[in-house]
């Protein structure tokens, strides 16, 4: 054994390496902890406004349905008005009352030598017993007062201007288009 | 100084750490058993004590007429309820002030809305339990107003509910729906797999205080709405027809009328009218038997509407023409029977031909014409004009009539059928015999509804059925031909006729036969009729029902006029633009 060849090994071994540690290992730490927590607060920053607009979102969303929900109830509400309105139990009703009914005689007029058939009658109430409503309907919520046609008509009668626009209107639609042997609607309105 | 350390403190720490550590795998073990292994269970329990389920119900199809006016349609009416618990004071704000309203005065406030009593609402609310109902079905308009007046202790149910728009029009075809929205009668009932649609599901969650917690909820099965049905009537001569008909049996004194209008050339039923009829909003407010429709449903023996059959018979098979010279007697013995089958009236002998038969709607003319032909083909015949065969056209319960088969034939039975007695039918099959005549003998299955249309627009149609050519064009031609001299000359057939109009068409005084054999003294009075006989395109079939004030065809000519009148104008027919046909209807 020669002595050159010993070596404190073990000394070498356990020598204690030096190295800054508050310096080299804590900073790195610190520095992931910093990001750590700004970045959990900056999640839950966002959690919360993106919770805010989405419960804002929910209300509005709710207040929309609720609307919606009203204007059905509304639409339901006209819509059966005009189911009154339009009925024909309503429309014949409102017919006698302007006047109107039912001529049991009609009479015809072939277009192909403008030849009259029948004899022209004026309807009479006591003749024409059908012109009176005789058809039940239990849905019949709402009738015509009739009073906004006569006051729409005495309007009009009053206004000059409206009434050359029908004399003119009536002159030009004088003419008679032929459908296919047909009788044509007619074009007064 | 000494510190009084008892023990190890480093053993004692790392026994608090073990004991820390297994209290935590405790904890975690526990956390990992409630969070992972029993989590679903638990969410159940925790989802259903939170979680409310409702149905979410599908609206039911319309109803529409073949212009699209709504016959029939689904809107909500609410039951009004209350907490009676819950009952008490309101709070309202009047001109800044809070002002305490007594229940006495609320109670007086729905009632005006509900057209009812305070008292009887006061009633109502009265108690400790948490559901009272204060009234059901009420309009959507009613119900707004009561919900204006924010009480607490008010709670609505909406409820789906059939509305009729036109009342008792094409009441006695719609039918009507139960109190519990199940179809009970008409094509609700029929066509019940159309309208009806699939309920649907959805679940919202509720906090503690039951109030819903928004946007939880989750539609869990979508409601499938019912689909529309299309009906081939029009509406307005719908109501037309059924406005002379109710006059009729008024001015009658029938037990009911009833009117078919056909579109000859498609065999679509364009009114089917009746009165009495019901009105499905009310249907309570008639008997049971108007509720339905006897168009489809009442067979009667026809009388001498069918008298137009037998002719036509007699010509198709060659046995017979429009001039056929018969002497018709007042009364003739039925061969082999011992009957003796007279007319309505006292008469000599008559000279009539086939077509003067039809004019005088004389029996003993037409059995002496008919029995040339064997009563076997005859009966074949009556199968191809559709007697004793349902139309199938979609009314549930349809009747059949009475045509007993040939075996069941007895001797006075192979006659009498030849003027509509022994055998009957019901209106829809009587106004067919006509459209097959008016369509060049060609029988056409009638048709109501037109289909039955999705959401998206796409409508499917009834199965189409071939026709059934029932006599030859050249048969028919003749037929009509002669049915236009019944309204030319026939003393009650003249007031059927329309000016301007070749109108053809058959009186029909058929006795009522009594349940128990023999007839009564009351009769069923008929018209059929097709016009224009240049361009024939609609049949208008009345009858009307053991009238008191009159016991033959002048009852149903009038209103068969009217309505055919309508017809005409509804659907802008010109006035015909030629003569009828030169026949003898005398020799």
């Amino acid at each position: 054994m020669s002595i050159a060849n010993l070596r404190p090994a073990r000394f070498e071994a356990i020598r204690p390496t030096l190295s800054i540690a508050g310096l080299r290992a804590s900073r790195p730490g610190m520095f992931f902890g910093g990001t750590v927590a700004i970045g959990a607060l900056t999640i839950a920053i966002l959690n919360l406004l993106l919770h805010i607009a989405t419960s804002n979102a929910v209300y509005e969303l709710s207040s929309i349905q609720k609307e919606k929900k009203e204007l059905i109830t509304t639409t339901q509400i006209l819509g059966e008005q005009v189911d009154s309105l339009s009925s024909q139990q309503n429309l014949s009703n409102s017919a006698q009352k302007l006047g109107m009914i039912s001529n049991s005689n009609p009479v015809f007029l072939r277009l192909a030598d403008q030849k009259v058939f029948g004899k022209p009658k004026a309807a009479l109430n006591t003749a024409g017993r059908v012109s009176r409503n005789l058809v039940p309907n239990a849905a019949l919520i709402q009738q015509s007062t009739m009073l906004a046609p006569v006051a729409e008509v005495l309007t009009v009668a009053k206004e000059p201007t409206t009434a050359g626009n029908v004399a003119k209107t009536n002159t030009a639609a004088g003419q008679v288009i032929s459908f296919g042997g047909a009788i044509p609607a007619s074009p007064t309105h | 100084m000494t510190y009084l350390t008892p023990g190890d403190p480093p053993k004692r720490i790392k026994k608090f750490v073990a004991i820390i550590a297994v209290a935590a795998l405790a904890f975690t073990i526990r956390l990992v058993d409630l969070q992972i292994v029993q989590a679903e269970a638990i969410n159940e329990i925790s989802y259903a004590n939170r979680a409310v389920t409702r149905t979410l119900p599908a609206i039911r199809g319309e109803i529409l007429d073949s212009q699209g006016e709504i016959l029939a349609r689904t809107v909500y009416r609410y039951d009004i309820n209350a907490a009676p618990s819950k009952v008490g004071p309101v709070t309202r704000s009047v001109g800044g002030q809070d002002v305490l309203v007594p229940v006495e005065q609320i109670a007086q406030e729905i009632a005006v809305l509900l057209g009812t009593t305070a008292e009887d609402v006061l009633l109502k609310i009265a108690g400790t339990g948490e559901y009272a109902q204060i009234q059901k079905s009420v309009d959507a308009d009613a119900y707004r107003k009561i919900r204006a007046l924010n009480i607490p202790w008010l709670y609505y149910d909406p409820i789906p509910d059939r509305l009729y728009p036109n009342g008792a029009v094409a009441g006695n075809l719609l039918g009507f729906l139960g109190a519990e929205g199940q179809a009970q009668e008409g094509l609700e009932l029929s066509f019940d797999k159309c309208l009806a649609g699939a309920n649907g599901e959805e679940t919202f969650e509720k906090g503690v205080d039951g109030i819903k917690i928004p946007s939880s909820t989750i539609t869990t099965k979508p409601a499938v709405n019912g689909k529309n049905l299309h009906l081939t009537i029009d509406a307005d001569l719908q109501y037309y027809a059924q406005q002379v008909l109710t006059d009729t049996v008024a001015y009658r004194k029938a037990d009911w009328a009833m009117a078919v209008v056909i579109e000859v050339k498609t065999g679509k039923i364009l009114a089917a009218a009746e009165a009495p009829s019901v009105d499905p909003n009310d249907p309570g407010a008639v008997s049971v038997d108007d509720r339905g429709s006897r168009i489809f449903r009442f067979a009667f023996e026809p009388g001498s509407t069918l008298k137009s059959v037998t002719a036509a018979t007699a010509i198709d098979q060659g046995k017979a023409t429009p001039e056929t010279q018969v002497s018709a007697p007042y009364g003739w013995k039925v061969p082999g029977t011992g009957y003796l089958v007279t007319d309505s009236h006292m008469h000599p002998v008559e000279k009539l031909t086939l077509t003067g038969i039809l004019r005088d709607s004389s029996n003993t003319g037409i059995m002496i014409v008919g029995k040339e032909v064997d009563y076997k083909t005859r009966y074949t015949y009556l199968k191809k004009f559709g007697l004793g065969q349902k139309t199938n056209v979609g009314y549930p319960g349809e009747e059949v009539g009475l045509l007993n088969s040939l075996e069941n034939w007895d001797g006075i039975k192979k006659y009498v059928s030849m003027f509509g007695q022994g055998i009957s039918v019901t209106p829809i099959q009587s106004a067919m015999m006509y459209q097959a005549i008016a369509n060049d003998g060609k029988r056409l299955w009638p048709t109501l509804v037109e289909g039955c249309e999705d959401s998206s627009g796409n409508m499917v149609k009834p199965a189409s059925r071939e026709g059934v050519q029932a006599i030859s064009p050249s048969t028919a031609a003749s037929t009509m031909d002669m049915l236009e001299k019944v309204v030319e000359q026939g003393p009650i057939g003249k007031t059927a006729g329309i000016p301007g109009y070749r109108v053809a068409g058959k009186t029909g005084t058929a006795q009522i036969a009594r349940a128990g054999g023999g007839y009564s003294g009351r009769y069923a009075v008929s018209f059929v009729g097709i016009a224009p006989v240049d361009d024939p395109q609609y049949v208008v079939a009345v009858t009307v029902y053991q009238p008191r004030t009159i016991n033959n065809s002048l009852g149903a000519t009038p209103p068969f006029k009217s309505i055919m009148q309508q017809v005409l104008r509804t659907y802008r027919v010109p006035p015909s633009t030629t003569k009828s046909a030169n026949i003898a209807t005398e020799w």
